[in-house]
């Protein structure tokens, strides 16, 4: 055996286990209350709300839009030239576009009127009657194409619904939203495009 | 002779490169160039698959347009270039020989002509060490000298005296 030379070691006083013990409890105890703030927190906000996102159609003519809406009735893009139109990609079995929706009404309700902003839905994977009675079910008097073979959501380059692209009175896309939209958040970005317009 | 011969086989390959590279006739089928258009796309709504092999809706909706648009004439580089202006350019799992794509398929190209210039640079220079080449002004000396070194002074031995090296030996040189 060998001994070490040098300063002692300091030694534990009598209290110093129970005190230690004490400590490490402290702190599995924190851990434990921020842990749980954590979950509690994640499962009763919200789900992420809808964001700004990339396309390469910004800046561009939107590509056109023509065909027939859910009700049978004929609609182009086109003929909203010289308004605001909020192009819509839905569908009746997405449930974020069903939590969007309710926004949607408001936002479009306070935007009628024939110089007001266009809300145009285009149905998204689904049938022009489910799409109808979903629209009909929410108070959603705007019109809604069917699309067949999604060929429209193809060209705007869209991935899933909801999404909605702003295009401005002179044909333009001018912002692309990826997924369920807020009144508030549309009446924001309407008014930033407004002022940045021409 | 032997440069001839390395001459010779870079132009073979050159030439079966050009070759090789050289656009051909398609002979492919319209389904089968619809194939190869929908493996080269990625799905836009998953993780880690092509169109080809996606049943999501983008997905299908996408092979619908890419049939249409072949039944219509258009080439596979028409296409993609299509979808492209509509998703971005993520959706083609090759990415694009132009713009800041072309970084991904220049890279290589260059590494591998980076190593070769470094490989060749260092066989030429193993070569040149290796080979024996004329003696200079300070090698001539030192074997001058060494057989300076040999030539016994007839004061200093005579006849029958041991030559004497001009090389001092080594440390730990001698009988053992």
């Amino acid at each position: 055996m060998s001994t070490v030379v040098g300063s002692p070691a300091p030694v534990a006083g009598p209290g110093a286990p129970g005190r230690a013990r004490r400590r490490a409890r402290w702190i599995a105890l924190a851990v434990g209350v921020v842990a749980a703030g954590l979950v509690v927190l994640l499962a009763t906000r919200p789900s992420a709300g809808s964001t700004e996102a990339a396309s390469p159609l910004l800046g561009k003519p939107a590509p056109a839009v023509a065909g027939t809406t859910v009700t049978g009735a004929p609609l182009s893009l086109s003929s909203y030239r010289g308004r605001w139109v909020l192009l819509d990609f839905f569908a009746s079995w997405c449930p974020p576009c069903q939590q969007e929706q309710p926004e949607l009404v408001t936002f479009a309700w306070r935007h009628r009127g024939p110089s007001g902003v266009a809300v145009v839905g285009v149905a998204y994977d689904d049938s022009s009657a489910q799409a109808a009675a979903f629209l009909r079910s929410t108070g959603a008097t705007w019109p809604a194409l069917a699309d067949p073979g999604d060929r429209i959501a193809v060209d705007y380059g869209v991935r899933g619904p909801p999404e909605a692209f702003l295009v401005a009175p002179d044909g333009i896309v001018v912002a692309h939203l990826v997924g369920p939209v807020t009144d508030a958040q549309l009446e924001q970005l309407l008014a930033r495009a407004q002022a940045a317009a021409p | 002779m032997r440069r001839a011969g390395w001459i010779a086989l870079a132009v073979v390959v050159a030439v079966s490169l050009a070759i090789g590279a050289r656009p051909g006739t398609d002979r492919r089928t319209p389904a089968q160039r619809v194939a190869a258009i929908e493996a080269d796309l990625r799905c836009p709504s998953c993780e880690g698959l092509s169109v080809a092999d996606s049943s999501a809706p983008a997905a299908v909706a996408i092979r619908g347009i890419v049939t249409q648009q072949v039944a219509a004439g258009r080439s596979d580089a028409q296409v993609e270039r299509f979808l492209a202006s509509r998703y971005g350019d993520a959706i083609l799992l090759r990415p694009p020989t132009s713009g800041i794509g072309a970084v991904v398929w220049l890279v290589p190209v260059v590494a591998v002509a980076g190593a070769l210039v470094g490989l060749g640079g260092l066989f030429w220079r193993r070569r040149r060490l290796a080979a024996p080449g004329a003696p200079s002004v300070e090698d001539r000396r030192l074997v001058e000298d060494a057989l300076a070194g040999r030539t016994v002074a007839p004061d200093q031995g005579g006849p029958g005296a041991t030559p004497v090296t001009a090389r001092a030996p080594h440390a730990g040189e001698g009988p053992c």
